[in-house]
């Protein structure tokens, strides 16, 4: 797991998952709905769109409101998430994913301006 | 009857709205523009003492003022020649009939002999309104005939656009729209008081002052909004130093002076305004004076300030939204604040607002303003219907940057902005807003000893016995408060900015108050220090005024903050966007 966080992953949404796959990436989105065993559930982007995570273990908390999954994009257009952060809605200001969207686009289309670089330091 | 001439205007002398036909001639040999000279007749002289002026050039150049036209003298002015003769510069005129529609000369004019015996007449045979009803006049009367003091009768009612200088015999009937306060006055040449006020009727406005006698004979029987007839008032080239009162001339009160109530005003206008739309006052100039109407969409509560002069003043804000779906803030002062009920969204509308830059664009009603609530103005009927069908939906878009919000029109720069655009170079201070990081706090001298009365901010001296000094109270005191000046580097991406924080913008950024700094400064060195390197390194809105200050031949940028507030990352993001797509184009 740790290995995900050793490569710089882009923060794509659901529009960009067909130009990523099999590349690690960070998605943030809102919890729609968490399959019954625990191992997969969809979430839907700044647009409105639905992204499938699938897990290599079960769930062991309720998961609800904005999450951000750190993976790798399978060949069918999910995403293996190998982590994820619950971005916490009672602590201060609520997350605005359709904001979020807005920066992302920003992102991509200067994306000389925001290189994702491996620094390797001495 | 458009070809009635206005018989014996030329003898008496009283030109304005007269009726003339008139021959023209370019008059040969000047330098300069050329000058027309006319021949005037008024069915019973001739006269050829009349000169265009050369504004008015392009009426004879164009021919619109052609030989034998039938015309108005509205507005005129009387050169007296070196050897007596008088000539009439003619400022503005009108023409009635044309030169093809007048079926040769009119009357049997004589040409007019000054000196001939000066007869005076009754003032209305010269009057636009007789003109059109037929002169009356009254031969043989020495003494000027009086305009009886009651309304209605002979005298016939002027309109306020005719009223002149050189006409002493008229009756206007009009509105006030607003009454000043006495004012009094002290000097070396002695004492007086004064009121002044401004009427309306159909056809304008004009502003009266009256002095000394005349306050104590008129003031208390003057209303705003009520009708008055009024006559007998001095007319003069007004001083638009004074008024923005839209006349050439202006009235002043005599001893002769008559004002009377009049019941019957119903046709008479309440004010005559030319409203600029909201969304326009940013086209408009800082300190312009325009008319505008609203609704009062919310209202702030009354606050009290004390001004350089140390006088306690009224103050209330309120936010006006018209049709255009933008909003301004307007203040009211004194009693016109205290009074103001903006509880049931009022239609607001005020005539001579004036207009500042202050948070972007702002209104305030100076004395000379007329507020009026829920006027009887076709205007207000229209706004009323509008608000209440779909306005009271609209959220409006303000032109006034309102304290506590940092968005819209608020004028954002960053650091490096303020030297390459020379912020503070001009006459007034700049302000603007930016997104700083605090890099450097001074903590030396950041505090000092200020008088302890409430409102009073000034440093004391300490007298060595426990006694503390304010040369502004002009008292001395056992104690003192304290107080912040702190002097701060801020910095962004491109540049950094030395600072000065005052009082409250110092107490945000070291998050304690002065009265706790000072004590600790005093009992706890390491404490007070932990403090500022507590608050270093922290990012703000800072909301600063820039000025150029020169002292002794070196001129530096002095940055005063205003105002601190902790940065809305949301409203941040939202404008880095913006500009990011705008720059992107």
């Amino acid at each position: 797991m740790s290995a995900i966080y050793e490569a710089p992953r882009a923060r794509i949404n659901t529009s960009m998952l067909s130009q990523y796959v099999s590349r690690p990436v960070c998605f943030v989105g809102r919890v729609e709905k968490v399959h019954p065993s625990g191992k997969s559930f969809t979430m839907c982007d700044g647009e409105g769109k639905v992204v499938s995570v699938e897990l290599n273990e079960p769930l062991d908390e309720e998961l609800s409101g904005v999450v951000e999954v750190v993976g790798m994009v399978t060949n069918k257009g999910a995403l293996m998430g190998s982590a994820y952060t619950i971005f916490q809605e009672e602590k201060g200001v609520a997350f605005d994913l359709e904001l979020y969207n807005e920066a992302l686009k920003v992102i991509h289309d200067f994306s000389q301006y925001y290189p994702f670089k491996v620094e390797t330091s001495g | 009857d458009t070809m009635k001439l206005s018989e014996g205007a030329i003898e008496v002398r009283l030109f304005p709205d007269c009726v003339f036909s008139q021959n023209i001639r370019k008059m040969d040999g000047t330098s300069g523009p050329p000058r027309f000279r006319i021949m005037m007749n008024d069915g019973r002289h001739t006269m050829s003492y009349f000169m265009l002026s050369t504004q008015l050039n392009s009426l004879a150049e164009q021919n619109l003022l052609e030989p034998n036209c039938v015309c108005m003298l509205k507005k005129s002015v009387t050169n007296v020649l070196k050897d007596g003769r008088r000539v009439i510069i003619i400022l503005e005129i009108e023409v009635i009939t044309p030169a093809k529609d007048v079926p040769g000369k009119l009357g049997e004019p004589t040409p007019f002999v000054e000196g001939d015996a000066f007869q005076v007449h009754a003032l209305t045979s010269c009057l636009r309104q007789s003109a059109n009803k037929g002169p009356s006049r009254e031969f043989g009367k020495k003494t000027p005939s009086a305009l009886p003091s009651t309304p209605g009768g002979s005298s016939k009612v002027v309109p306020i656009a005719s009223l002149n200088p050189y006409q002493s015999k008229w009756t206007i009937r009009a509105r006030v729209t607003n009454r000043s306060n006495i004012r009094t006055w002290s000097n070396s040449r002695g004492e007086g008081k004064l009121f002044s006020m401004e009427i309306v009727d159909e056809s304008g406005e004009i502003r009266i002052t009256g002095f000394n006698q005349e306050v104590d004979k008129f003031y208390n029987l003057i209303e705003v909004g009520k009708v008055y007839y009024m006559s007998k008032g001095t007319l003069k080239i007004a001083n638009k130093q004074y008024s923005s009162t839209k006349n050439d001339y202006e009235m002043t009160l005599n001893g002769e002076s008559s004002i009377i109530p009049c019941d019957d005003a119903s046709d008479l206008p309440v004010a005559l305004c030319s409203f600029v739309a909201i969304s326009d006052l940013a086209s408009h100039e800082k300190d312009a004076v325009l008319d505008v109407i609203g609704v009062c969409k919310s209202v702030d509560e009354l606050t009290r300030l004390t001004t350089k002069a140390s006088r306690e003043v009224s103050k209330r804000t309120f936010n006006l939204m018209d049709q255009s779906g933008c909003t301004v803030s307007v203040t009211l002062w004194g009693e016109e604040a205290e009074n103001f009920d903006g509880s049931a969204q009022p239609i607001v509308a005020i005539k001579g607002a004036k207009l500042s830059d202050f948070g972007g664009r702002s209104l305030s009603a100076s004395f000379s303003s007329t507020v009026m609530i829920n006027p009887d103005l076709p205007e207000a009927f229209k706004l009323r219907g509008w608000y209440d069908k779909e306005g009271h939906a609209v959220e409006g878009q303000s032109l006034t940057e309102a304290r506590g919000s940092g968005g819209g029109t608020t004028n954002w720069k960053t650091l490096s902005d303020v030297k390459t655009e020379h912020l503070g170079h001009g006459d007034k201070a700049d302000y603007f807003n930016s997104i700083a990081t605090i890099v450097y706090l001074r903590k030396e001298n950041c505090l000092y000893q200020a008088c302890p009365s409430p409102d009073c901010n000034k440093k004391v001296v300490d007298q060595q016995n426990g006694m503390y000094r304010c040369e502004k109270c002009d008292k001395e005191f056992p104690n003192f408060k304290y107080r912040l000046i702190l002097s701060a580097n801020i910095a962004d991406y491109g540049d950094n900015q030395w600072v000065t924080c005052f009082q409250e913008s110092a107490e945000a950024i070291l998050g304690q108050n002065a009265a706790y700094l000072g004590q600790l400064k005093d009992s706890n060195e390491a404490a007070f220090e932990e403090i500022f390197q507590q608050a270093n390194f922290h990012t703000f809105v800072f909301r600063s005024r820039v000025k150029l200050e020169t002292y002794n031949d070196e001129s530096r940028i002095k940055a005063t903050v205003m105002d601190v507030k902790p940065v809305d990352h949301k409203e941040y993001s939202k404008r880095l966007i913006m500009n990011i797509r705008k720059m992107a184009v």
